[in-house]
């Protein structure tokens, strides 16, 4: 993987952390495909033997365009009590891995997130920590995000609501 | 602080306090009251478990927890439902860790000791070689929750050896279940696990707000509608009855203005219609058939909401039951299991599905900002003015909406006592009532 187009990623994906942290939504909803695909699967504890500890079956999130931009205006109303006041957020996204996907103008991108929220005076920090399995795509000279897993790392989440996006 | 202790006169307060529908706010988060109430309510009442379609073949298990008892719950070889303190009976090292499965042993992974589906103790590492007269397996069985009981595929168990059965305890609930998990033949699947999270509130305080308060509804999810998803018209989750049951049990059951729904059956396919003829009775058909949304609860800590909701414009019905799992008086883990009839079409399940994700659980655009107002209640009910149990500054919360002036529907076709507005306290208050019964059992036993 060439070293430009890693750095081009990296910015793309940093830059989409700044929209989040700073809630500039409809900027964020332009960075993602029409056809998004978004959702967050469920982590659990299984045995050993059980393989992978994820659902699939049931998620915290089931995405697309239309309802992420429900979620948006939902947030830009004058009672969506979670963001007002609104709490204070960060997202950190590091280990990013980028490897070619199944459409030569696609790939898929990994990293691990932290999300962290500071909510009124509260002295405790809920956070939330995991892993995204993205892809990318660029279309006529644009970068989009086509879809998006993220999974969680808590089977119990720590945070009181995900009126966030990660 | 000994005047602030809680003694005989505390009680008797309370008591009179709630005869004029008002509960003094330091209960809700106040330490000795939380210890009391894990004594004297969790340790003697039916609590949810599972619902019967997460075990599906025999070795099937799942971990759950009543508060701090860890619970494992399996199907035995039979087909039997088990339940067992989660804790193995050497050193009590807690057996099983994973969330669910299937096995036909459970291993210690402290000294190795092995139980079979039954419970019962079937291997010891180097037994023979290092016990003799001194160990008798037969008497180190996993030790058995004292009570389970399953209705409608709802399995709970009860930690008190002498609490009364299951379907006396639900009383009057269980028509409503029949009528919400009975309806189709074969009644209702969970998809995948429950989610869950942890909210910062007190379980007293979501079981009332989810089983007993639509008047929340249009403040707290005022946003939806600001986005023109819910009715303008401030009175709409007040449209229907509330209906309050024995044990602090109640349902709301919200029709609209006209008391019939714009969705018959909640919207559910018609090709299912007939089912529902077939399997309930006529009053429950009629209820059934007119509702918008149900919404109640099962004391002290399962709750349910039955709406309609989409995410894509079009609108499905789904069944959430929840448990409020506490904590700590400021702390509870939700549970919340989706449900769906297991005779509706596929399509219309993954519809449903969609529509409770974009709703409820910890991303449901409505249920965010209820765990936003749980929040702020516990944060402003740790203070000592609100804590203060002797009430010197008038601190407390008001329970009087209908109080002494909204009488009872009789012509309501549903068992219960049916108030003819959700918008009402009537619940709430009944709720706490039995509460307040369970809490004091001892010393009215003394008195
Ligand atoms: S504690 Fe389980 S075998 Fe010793
Ligand atoms: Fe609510």
């Amino acid at each position: 993987m060439n070293r430009e187009l890693h750095c081009h990623i990296t910015q793309f994906l940093t830059r989409e952390t700044y929209l989040l942290d700073h809630r500039k939504y409809e900027e964020w909803l332009d960075m993602l495909a029409d056809d998004i695909v978004y959702r967050m699967p469920m982590r659990v504890t299984k045995e050993a033997k059980d393989g992978p500890n994820l659902v699939e079956e049931m998620t915290f999130f089931e995405e697309t365009k239309k309802s992420l931009t429900t979620r948006v205006n939902r947030l830009r109303t004058s009672s969506a009590w979670v963001d007002n006041p609104a709490p204070r957020q960060r997202h950190f996204i590091t280990n990013i891995l980028v490897e070619q996907g199944s459409q030569p103008n696609e790939w898929q991108v990994r990293s691990c997130f932290l999300f962290m929220r500071s909510r009124g005076s509260d002295i405790d920090v809920e956070q939330l920590f995991g892993e995204r399995l993205d892809v990318i795509r660029n279309a006529n000279e644009e970068w989009k995000i086509a879809s998006r897993t993220i999974y969680p790392d808590q089977a119990v989440l720590g945070v009181m609501n995900l009126s966030m996006f990660l | 602080m000994s005047r602030n202790r809680l003694n005989e006169k505390t009680f008797q307060t309370l008591k009179q306090k709630m005869a004029e529908g008002l509960l003094p706010q330091w209960v809700v988060t106040d330490p000795e009251i939380y210890e009391l109430e894990l004594e004297e309510i969790f340790g003697h009442t039916w609590q949810f478990l599972a619902h019967e379609s997460e075990l599906k073949e025999p070795g099937s298990y799942v971990t759950r927890w009543m508060v701090n008892d860890p619970v494992l719950l399996v199907k035995t070889n039979s087909g039997e439902l088990k339940a067992f303190l989660n804790s193995c009976t050497h050193r009590g090292s807690h057996l099983c860790t994973a969330d669910a499965g299937n096995r036909k042993t459970f291993t210690c992974a402290y000294h190795g000791w092995s139980y079979n589906l039954e419970g019962d103790l079937i291997g010891i590492v180097a037994g023979d070689k290092v016990y003799g007269q001194e160990m008798k397996k037969d008497e180190w069985s996993l030790r058995r929750i004292p009570k389970i009981g399953i209705y409608q595929g709802m399995i709970f168990g009860n930690l008190d050896p002498k609490a009364m059965p299951l379907e006396e305890y639900l009383g009057d609930m269980k028509w409503y279940f029949d009528m919400l998990l009975g309806r189709s033949d074969g009644g209702m699947e969970v998809r995948g696990v429950p989610q869950r999270w942890v909210a910062h509130a007190n379980w007293k305080m979501t079981s009332e707000n989810f089983a007993a308060d639509p008047y929340h509804v249009q403040t707290t999810h005022r946003s939806t509608v600001e986005l023109g998803i819910s009715p303008k018209d401030p009175l709409y989750a007040g449209y229907g009855h509330q209906v309050v049951l024995g044990h602090g049990h109640g349902i709301n059951v919200i029709t609209s203005a006209t008391g019939r729904s714009a969705y018959r059956f909640q919207g559910l396919p018609e090709s299912m219609w007939p089912m529902f003829e077939r399997n309930l009775c006529p009053e429950q058909v009629d209820i059934l058939s007119r509702t918008t949304v149900f919404v109640g609860g099962v004391f002290p800590n399962l709750s349910f909401v039955s709406p309609i909701h989409g995410t894509e414009g079009h609108l499905h019905n789904y069944l959430n039951f929840r448990v409020w799992r506490p904590l700590g008086p400021e702390k509870v883990e939700v549970w919340c299991w989706f449900m769906i009839d297991k005779a509706a079409p596929e399509e219309y399940k993954e519809e449903a599905y969609k529509g409770y994700i974009g709703s409820f659980g910890p991303s449901g655009t409505l249920e965010q900002d209820d765990t936003e107002i749980w929040a702020r209640i516990v944060q402003a009910s740790r203070g000592i003015m609100a804590r203060d149990k002797e009430l010197s500054y008038n601190n407390l919360c008001n329970y009087l909406m209908g109080f002494d002036r909204v009488e009872p529907d009789n012509t309501f076709p549903g068992p219960g006592i049916a108030y003819p507005t959700c918008y009402l306290d009537a619940l709430s208050r009944s709720m706490h009532e039995y509460w307040l019964e369970l809490l004091t059992r001892d010393l009215s036993g003394a008195e």
